[in-house]
């Protein structure tokens, strides 16, 4: 294997960050070999990989959280060997984690001067600062609300807000994308450009391809611990860099779009929360129906009221052409409803269990014999699934949490598919999973509405829903306000639809 | 990670065990009180003391044992003492008017209403974290321990057979079945029935997926409620039993005497090794622990230490057996 970092055009700046050679090993694991990455001034640095591929190993080991074994790290003229993340901050490299690392309940002045209130001239002195940063970056948040009322968005904000108030030099965001909608993310990429003409570096860390062209100057892409390759973004085309992450060759992204749709299936006549406001829905039996709309739009609260998993004000709903009652998430699953939620390790994953208790519980009263759990058959259930969906795990009694994300998602998906549901509902199926599992994903998907099924899908990533659905809904402000056909509507008027009220 | 999460049957690999004694260091510690305690005192690995430790223990071992499905589906209950002060007040004042047999039936069911009430009010209130229900759980056992205070105007009750000369009580507390005590043979059906539910049946399934993952569980199709209805239940009713046993050793009944095997049953099941946060455990390991706290005791009373001074050595164990768990929680978790 070629592990290599090409010298870019030697017009060049010197680099900011220079790591050489750095290698890292966990018991069993090796996550870092030999890695060589130079960073310099001003450029956006994109770093992509599958999970797994080392990239979270590198940035701990840079902010301090992890100790290399081996290897160099040069920063703005530093060696660094030993650092804690405070040390690594004064020296200018902030981080910028995925799940943002600010303090709920106190307010955005507050978490922006965390631990420097005295050096900062006090409350007053804080908030002013504060206030120049934010208003810096084109926020306008107040330097007074508590953290806990903001929006990912601008929680993201007051984190970029910090990383500047230490006059950070290098920036890393690691996912920042993951939890934002399309309007936060340009706003985000605005950002970034910004940043990027003060001379500041960032390191971009991200599964989605788009954003890598979109606005990195510079890639890198790892894959078991390897730096694969660095390029300029211009010299790269997008297959060259998912075969160069995945170390095979994809084709395509998405396999082609099922083509089965029949009669209706489910028909949401009326449905009213406090959030939801009359919605009506139609889904057909052979068809993947997408659900677009901003984080808050009511998307997730449209399917988790179908389910029962949420109390509902007024509610109408048929299930072939049968009007039917779902009061909690039993009812649903004996209707043949099933839902894969958003939260994969909070709503999905029962972490310190088995795979093959994972898989078995949305059947297990199906596998209880008076009271008793037929053992036998949970094993074979779960081996079916195992093998069907390729869920990677070394047995079905291995704890799901050693597993990939994409692996963990597959053992779920897999204990939907094993009641064989008449509806699927897939809430953000492929967040924060590698290239290669989601396009299993997306084949599974298919393969579950040719058989009969029918999938309502919820995703934030645009190209996603389009290339996978029959028939897209928009939904903005707890109503459904349009409906497309994803083959000959173009993405910016599906947007503005979802946009309409924001 | 521990060989007891697994169904029974599957063989226990040396690695598996190696891997257990480690996150569970208090075996160890168990192992070496057994040796120390029976060559200081040969006849302790009797099976005449093991009857012995049951009747004495009773009504902390029964206690424990219900107490540990309650703890692995990531709740609490700070209500037994309570419960098991009323149980024994209510059934010894009910052998004159209706006689032992009824007034032993008649206590189990207030044990079982207890807990019924118990996880009728967790539900209903949506108190579903493990510090709602411990407080709604604190506040009931107060209401039970002043309800067996009114009930006998805080007068103790003594045990009196008038009807008849064969005592039930009695039976329970030097009866033989075999070469077993009464008491112990209560107790290990008591535990191979809940063994069997923990191993092999939905419900006690159910009471792990709780534990584990609330959330996840419920979007799954598992009855949460169901199962916050069972665990309480049975909380209650093996206090009940606790409380029975309890009554026919020391032939009495006071209205306060159940207020230190909260703590006690709560010890037990932490020091075995169950999970305080849930999801992970097993009412054999409570046995363990059980066994630990009562060699412990024996120790230090061989040794005269003062009840005084092993108060504070029970809540120095609690601490250091709740951050050996958290330590291990997150070695598990990492």
């Amino acid at each position: 294997m070629v592990v290599a970092s090409a010298p870019e055009a030697p017009s060049a700046p010197e680099a900011l960050l220079h790591v050489k050679d750095v290698s890292k090993a966990f018991p069993g694991v090796k996550a870092l070999d030999r890695v060589t990455l130079d960073v310099r001034p001003g450029r956006v640095h994109g770093i992509v990989g599958e999970n797994g591929a080392g990239k979270s190993t590198l940035m701990k080991i840079l902010s301090g959280v992890y100790e290399k074994d081996s290897g160099e790290i040069v920063f703005d003229g530093n060696v660094i060997d030993k650092i804690s993340p405070v040390q690594s901050m004064n020296l200018g490299l902030s981080i910028i984690y995925q799940e943002l690392n600010l303090v709920n309940t106190m307010t955005v002045g507050e978490n922006i001067f965390l631990g420097r209130f005295a050096e900062s001239g006090g409350r007053a002195g804080v908030h002013a600062k504060a206030k120049a940063l934010l208003k810096s970056i084109g926020s306008k948040v107040s330097t007074y609300r508590q953290v806990s009322e903001l929006s990912v968005s601008d929680k993201q904000m007051v984190e970029i807000a910090k990383a500047l108030s230490f006059d950070s030099k290098l920036i890393i965001m690691d996912e920042p994308s993951s939890s934002l909608t399309a309007d936060e993310m340009e706003k985000l990429v605005e950002i970034i450009h910004d940043l990027k003409s003060k001379g500041i570096a960032i390191i971009y860390i991200s599964h989605k391809l788009d954003e890598i062209f979109g606005f990195c100057d510079v890639v890198t892409v790892m894959r078991d611990g390897h730096v694969i390759a660095t390029r300029d973004v211009s010299s790269i085309t997008r297959n060259e860099m998912i075969s160069m992450m995945v170390g095979r060759t994809i084709e395509n992204e998405f396999p082609p779009r099922p083509d089965s749709a029949g009669e209706t299936i489910l028909e949401i006549k009326s449905m009213n929360t406090r959030k939801l406001k009359d919605v009506k829905l139609t889904l057909r039996k052979g068809e993947i129906l997408g659900l677009v709309g901003l984080v808050g739009s009511g998307r997730t609260e449209l399917v988790r009221a179908l389910f029962g998993a949420d109390k509902v004000d007024k509610k109408s709903i048929h299930l072939e052409g049968k009007p039917v009652q779902i009061n909690n998430p039993i009812d649903a699953i004996n209707l043949g409803l099933a839902l894969v939620p958003e939260d994969r390790k909070l709503q999905g994953l029962l972490l310190g269990f088995p795979v093959e208790q994972n898989i078995s519980l949305a059947v297990l009263a199906r596998l209880t014999e008076y009271g008793f759990i037929n053992a036998k058959e949970e094993a074979k259930v779960s081996d079916r699934q195992i093998k069907a969906l390729n869920v990677r795990t070394p047995s079905g009694k291995t704890k799901i949490r050693t597993l990939s994300g994409g692996n963990q998602q597959k053992a779920i998906l897999g204990r939907w598919l094993e009641m064989s549901p008449k509806v699927l509902v897939l809430d953000e199926p492929t967040k924060g999973i590698d290239v290669g599992a989601k396009y299993e994903i997306y084949l599974l998907m298919k393969k579950i509405v040719e058989g009969g099924g029918a999938i309502i899908l919820i995703s934030s990533e645009l190209p996603e829903v389009l290339n996978m659905s029959n028939r897209v809904y928009t939904i903005c402000e707890g109503r459904i306000n349009g409906e497309f056909d994803p083959v000959t509507a173009s993405p910016d008027e599906i947007m503005a639809k979802a946009f309409e009220f924001a | 990670m521990s060989a007891a999460t697994q169904p029974v049957g599957r063989r226990v690999s040396p690695q598996a065990a190696g891997e257990f004694l480690k996150n569970n260091p208090i075996y160890l510690a168990i192992a070496l009180l057994v040796i120390v305690t029976s060559v200081v005192e040969p006849k302790f690995l009797t099976l005449n003391n093991f009857d012995n430790i049951v009747r004495q223990f009773g009504v902390l071992i029964f206690a424990a044992l219900g107490m540990t499905f309650v703890i692995m589906a990531g709740f609490l209950d700070l209500s037994i003492g309570g419960i098991i002060s009323l149980v024994a007040v209510v059934t010894v004042t009910l052998i004159d008017p209706i006689g032992q047999g009824p007034a032993i039936l008649v206590g189990l069911a207030v044990g079982l209403a207890c807990g019924l009430l118990n996880s009728i009010l967790i539900i209903k209130s949506g108190a579903l974290t493990l510090a709602e229900s411990l407080f709604i759980t604190f506040g009931m056992s107060l209401v039970y321990g002043a309800v067996a205070l009114m009930y006998v105007q805080g007068v103790t009750q003594f045990l009196t057979y008038s009807e008849t000369d064969i005592s039930i009580f009695e039976a329970i507390n030097s009866g033989q079945i075999g070469i077993l005590s009464v008491a112990t043979v209560v107790f290990l059906v008591c535990l191979a029935v809940l063994v069997v539910i923990e191993r092999r049946t939905y419900m006690g399934r159910s009471v792990v997926l709780t534990g584990g993952n609330k959330v996840a569980a419920r979007l799954a199709g598992i009855p949460i409620s169901k199962t916050i209805v069972m665990i309480y239940a049975i909380s209650g009713l093996l206090s009940a039993i606790g409380a029975v046993v309890l009554i026919s050793r020391v032939t009495l009944a006071d209205p306060t005497m159940g207020t230190p095997y909260m703590t006690q049953a709560i010890l037990a099941v932490v020091v075995g090794g169950t999970a305080l946060i849930g999801g992970r455990g097993s009412v054999l390991w409570t046995v363990l622990g059980a066994f630990l706290l009562i060699l412990l005791n024996n120790c230090l009373n061989l040794l005269g230490v003062s009840s005084y001074v092993q108060f504070m050595i029970w809540g120095v164990v609690l601490i250091v057996v709740i951050w050996l768990d958290a330590v291990k929680e997150a070695r598990v978790s990492s």
